[in-house]
């Protein structure tokens, strides 16, 4: 909802004033070394990835480094159930799930244990809710979705539009919602997708339980398909401390304009010991329901 | 506390009142037009007993009896001698002619030019409007809080932030004034213009040390608004067009010498402009970007004794296209009643009712989708104060003021595609403040004036509602919900009591010199959530509750004051320390919006700013203006923050220079310029950025907050005015007014941020912001009659 904000105001101040940006160079000091842990596990029946690499300087345009060597291994505290996560190559580490495997199982609690040279990093989730969506449509874009990104197609555009609804009872969900054009995500920092209760993050007590997914979430991020366009959209239930940690993330990643808030540094949820070199990031594991259509 | 006081006062009285006395009163006008004159100096001739007229012109005056000649003296007023046979209390109404432009050989000899010498103001600024008129502007528009960011002390985060900062203080500890009524967002158009209609103001005081005890509310600053009276003589026009708007205004008696009003009225028409050249296919076809404000005011003059006022604003800003809207806007009503006791008793009743809102919505193309969320703040508060003007050596002011607060911090209303809606309201939250003042502007020596004074607030807050309660928890997380509890309709939740001294000193050194010093301790029970750089429309305020404490600031501030060449110049140079506590910070990715929990999103922490204001000002002249030098620290201290160590606040300025001038070249044509320098604000910059889920994310290893600074602030500004050959016959008066801000095209950096290229995820890089990237020639046009 933050964010939202954010694109409006910013929306509203480019038609006014002249404002301008411009690249510059700016010498920053060098930070500690840490290790980062990205590692977001899902039920969706595809190779699980956990990714391991280094802090970098700010302006070093390269692939962060992977950290080798680590051992990857993420437990279901319910059955103790051990999956253990194979390096293949970019500090990627990998699951490939067997027919009978299920990940994100409702109720249980995950934990994930990385080791690197010796010390070993910790952290734990619990998968509690399952994610649903009801259906997708098409709406043809008449031209009037101002601020959608994009720029103006010759050809008849169409917008896709979400329906999905809350759980019914009193717990509070939290959605990540991820959307496709032709099984390429949309994953511009501007284009991360939250909701709590299906309300765009905007009412957190239970007073919006069970009600219709509402927009802006709805509008998956206004982008325009043309005929033939497949359209996908993943609903992620999530952890509200992941949730947390999206919002601050998408803050901080295009921190801008008049409307910047004070820089901060992301949360993490992974453990360092004591006295060691420290890692952060982030581990998730969220239940997905996905759907498509084409554009006919 | 209050009752020593009390007593004190009481014993000065009994002192004082000795000789046989009689008081001339009355009220000090403009023979032009009616108008009030507020700070016209009344003295006896060839002496240092005196006084100035109050907000609403009135003055009174105690002298010995026997014959006298009174002095009324005003800048850019002829001085008028008034020769008194004084055997008992008289009224004396006087109305000053204004100085001809072209009377520049004939030499004014107005003693009393040394009013800020002698005066007990000391850290404040008034601002004439006829003087803001001349300062080049943005886009050739005047504007109030624009031309006070030029004075000493005063900064801003940057050009288009709303609100201005005061001695290290945030904008929302400015208690801005118009007609007595607090104005919750002075801003249009975010913060490029302030709502303050110059054609309908006719007087401007800023305060930033030394307070009265009459002023309470808001801890750093009080920025006094006037509004004009409304032309007593005649009708009267003035208007303008401008680039971005165009502005209108009426006034007229209705009663000659009696009964007047005046209509003021703005709106901006960029979007009427671009209209016609948007295509019906276009992507903004359909939005709409405006803003207006409508000013008015009547007043009644009753009699010799009594006077009342009635004046409102109304004022909104409307941003939004098809699928968004966005609007937001002010509504103030203010009614005042002006009564004269007697000869030495003055008396202003204020009521006002001010209400503050704004609405956001969403909705798909054909709305069957919608989601609208509405906020607002309303107040509604009594004031009645006195003046007693016992004799030639004592001033005493007391009053009382109480004021509502009811807040509304969301209602959202969302529809959906079957049809149904439901709407989502939170509780509304209700907060009382009362205080009550008392103090006293006494000669202690011929030399040496005191005013010292008490004010004691009193906070309560009530219910109807739910009291959140929360634990503590690790610094800069969100504090974990104990429980809560109902309160019934007006119940108390939580009451704070502050006592508020005040003290001024005037030490007169000669004629030309004095040395002033002064403390103030000021309360503040409500403040803005604003995590952003610049505020935005959307940030509350909200209430001191059980959880947040009230602001609470200890000024203290010296200053020595010296004119030259027969007051042709004002130079003055003040220090000032200023301590803060409880002020507001947020808590790492802070939750502000429509969160019913907000509170549990802040944290209140410690604020100081030290600094030294160096001032130059020439008065007389064809070339006038002032020059200011700010050499200032503005720092806090928040727990869980900056490694729990102090760090810049946002708007630490160190070098604030700030130039105005003004040169009258002949009688048509007159030029001016603003030249401002001022040190980078300081920033928060990463020095590594880690990588999750193919985002780049800025990481700071250290943890300190302000660790950097950007590059520093610098800007010229030109304008001149044309004004037409005057058929002689006639009143119709133009001008053509020619602007254009930041001559040199200067890209001055807002801010410094950090962002990931777009397409591709891998490449990172530093950007300079600058909200006004080029410079902006203006032309404005002129009239009145």
């Amino acid at each position: 909802m933050k964010t939202v904000f954010k694109i409006v105001l910013f929306s509203c101040l480019v038609f006014v004033f002249s404002s301008c940006e411009d690249v510059v160079q700016v010498k920053l000091d060098e930070g500690s070394k840490l290790y980062v842990i990205d590692a977001f596990v899902n039920s969706l029946r595809t190779d699980q990835v956990i990714r391991i690499t280094t802090n970098t300087n700010y302006f070093s345009n390269t692939t962060p480094p992977g950290v080798p060597g680590a051992a990857v291994v993420l437990t279901d505290l319910n059955n103790n159930r051990q999956y253990v996560f194979n390096y293949t190559s970019n500090g990627n580490y990998v699951y490939s799930l067997s027919a009978t495997d299920t990940l994100a199982r409702i109720n249980h609690t995950y934990s994930l244990s990385v080791t690197i040279d010796g010390t070993s990093y910790s952290s734990s989730t619990i998968q509690k809710r399952l994610a649903s969506i009801d259906s997708i449509s098409v709406n043809l874009n008449d031209g009037s979705f101002a601020f959608g990104g994009g720029g103006k197609t010759k050809d008849t555009t169409f917008l896709c539009v979400l329906f999905a609804k809350d759980k019914s009872d009193a717990q509070t969900d939290y959605y990540w919602i991820r959307t496709y054009r032709n099984d390429t995500l949309f994953g511009d920092p501007a284009d991360l997708n939250l909701n709590i209760d299906g309300t765009g993050g905007a009412i957190t007590d239970a007073s919006a339980d069970s009600l219709d997914f509402t927009p802006p979430s709805t509008l998956l991020g206004f982008k325009k398909y043309r005929r033939h366009d497949r359209c996908r959209v993943e609903v992620h239930s999530i952890m509200s401390n992941t949730y947390n940690f999206f919002t601050q993330a998408q803050t901080q990643i295009n921190n801008g304009g008049l409307f910047a808030t004070t820089p901060e540094n992301v949360k993490t949820n992974i453990i360092t010991p004591n006295g060691k070199t420290k890692a952060i990031g982030w581990f998730s594991v969220a239940s997905v329901a996905t759907k498509s259509i084409q554009v006919r | 506390m209050k009752k020593i006081g009390f007593i004190i006062l009481v014993c000065i009285t009994n002192l004082l009142f000795a000789q046989e006395n009689a008081t001339v009163s009355g009220y000090l006008k403009d023979a032009k037009n009616g108008e009030a004159l507020i700070g016209v100096t009344v003295y006896k001739k060839h002496s240092q007993v005196g006084t100035s007229t109050n907000a609403y012109g009135f003055y009174s005056l105690t002298l010995p009896r026997g014959n006298d000649t009174i002095m009324y003296s005003f800048i850019g007023y002829k001085t008028i001698q008034n020769p008194v046979n004084l055997n008992g209390n008289q009224t004396v109404n006087i109305e000053l002619q204004e100085e001809g432009k072209d009377l520049d050989e004939v030499i004014v000899s107005s003693e009393k030019a040394d009013v800020n010498i002698q005066s007990m103001d000391m850290s404040s600024a008034k601002l004439d409007i006829k003087q803001i008129n001349k300062i080049p502007a943005l886009l050739g528009e005047v504007d109030i809080v624009r031309a006070i960011q030029l004075l000493p002390g005063v900064t801003t985060v940057g050009e288009g932030a709303s609100g201005f900062n005061v001695r290290g203080g945030n904008i929302d500890q400015n208690l801005i004034l118009l007609d007595e009524a607090p104005v919750y967002n002075s801003s249009h158009l975010f913060g490029f213009f302030s709502v303050f209609n110059p054609d309908a103001v006719k007087d401007v005081k800023l305060i930033k040390g030394g307070i009265p005890a009459q002023y309470g509310g808001r801890v750093s600053s009080i920025l006094d608004i006037r509004m004009k009276e409304g032309n007593s003589k005649r009708l009267s026009v003035n208007g303008g067009l401008g680039t971005i708007f165009s502005r209108l205004s009426i006034e007229a008696p209705i009663i000659k010498n009696k009964m007047s009003f005046i209509v003021a009225g703005r709106r901006s028409y960029i979007d009427a402009l671009v209209k016609p050249f948007v295509k019906s296919t276009s992507a903004i076809k359909g939005s709409q970007f405006y803003f207006y404000d409508l000013t008015a005011k009547i007043n009644y003059r009753i009699n010799d004794k009594n006077t009342v006022f009635a004046s409102g604003y109304f004022g909104k800003d409307v941003f939004g296209a098809s699928v968004f809207g966005f609007n937001w806007g002010n509504a103030t009503g203010t009614l005042r009643w002006n009564h004269v006791f007697n000869n030495k008793l003055f008396m202003n009743v204020s009521t006002f009712y001010s209400n503050y809102k704004y609405l956001l919505d969403f909705k798909t193309n054909s709305g069957d989708q919608a989601f609208k969320w509405t906020s607002n703040i309303v107040n509604y508060s009594i004031k009645p104060d006195f003046t007693y003007y016992l004799n030639s050596k004592n001033t005493i002011r007391f009053g009382l003021q109480s004021m509502l607060y009811d807040f509304s911090p969301y209602k959202t209303d969302i529809s959906f595609n079957d049809g149904t809606k439901t709407s989502l309201i939170s509780e509304k939250r209700y907060g009382l403040e009362s205080s009550a003042y008392i103090s006293n502007e006494q000669k202690l020596l011929p030399r040496l004036t005191a005013e010292y004074g008490l004010r004691f607030s009193m906070y309560n807050y009530m219910g109807k509602g739910t009291a959140y309660y929360y634990r503590d928890t690790t610094p800069n997380t969100p504090l974990p919900l104990d429980h809560e509890q109902k309160y019934a309709k007006g119940q108390v939740i939580k009451t704070y009591y502050t006592p508020e001294p005040r003290l001024a000193l005037n030490y007169v050194i000669n004629a030309k010199s004095s040395v002033k010093a002064s403390y103030n301790r000021m309360a503040q029970y409500l403040q803005l959530i604003s995590n952003t750089a610049a505020s935005t429309p959307l940030d509350v305020y909200t209430l001191a509750s059980n959880n947040l404490k009230p602001l609470i600031a200890d000024q203290g501030s010296v200053g020595y004051f010296r004119n030259f060449k027969e007051n042709m110049f004002e130079t003055s140079v003040e220090v000032y320390y200023k301590y803060m506590q409880h002020q507001m910070d947020y808590v790492d990715n802070a939750d502000l919006f429509i969160n019913p929990h907000v509170e549990s999103q802040l944290i209140q922490g410690l604020g100081r700013a030290y600094g030294m204001e160096f001032y130059v000002k020439k008065n007389k002249g064809k070339l006038n203006g002032w020059i200011s030098y700010t050499l200032s620290r503005t720092e806090r201290l928040v727990r869980g923050i900056s490694n729990d160590k102090w760090f810049f606040s946002r708007y630490d300025r160190t070098h604030c220079l700030n130039t105005s001038v003004n040169y009258d070249i002949t009688k048509r044509w007159n030029i001016s310029a603003n030249f401002v320098f001022l040190s980078g604000t300081p920033a928060t910059f990463p020095n590594s950025k880690i990588q999750i889920q193919n985002y780049n994310i800025p990481y700071n290893t250290t943890g300190t907050r302000n660790n950097y600074r950007i590059t520093s602030y610098n800007r010229l500004d030109i304008g001149a005015t044309y004004a037409f050959k005057k058929n002689e016959k006639r009143r119709y008066k133009q001008f053509l007014v020619i602007s254009v801000y930041n001559v040199y095209d200067r890209r001055n950096a807002f801010s410094i941020y950090f962002r990931t290229k777009s397409g591709d995820p891998n490449q990172t890089e530093a950007v300079r912001y600058s909200v006004i990237g080029s410079f902006v020639p203006a032309l404005t046009y002129n009239f009145n009659f």
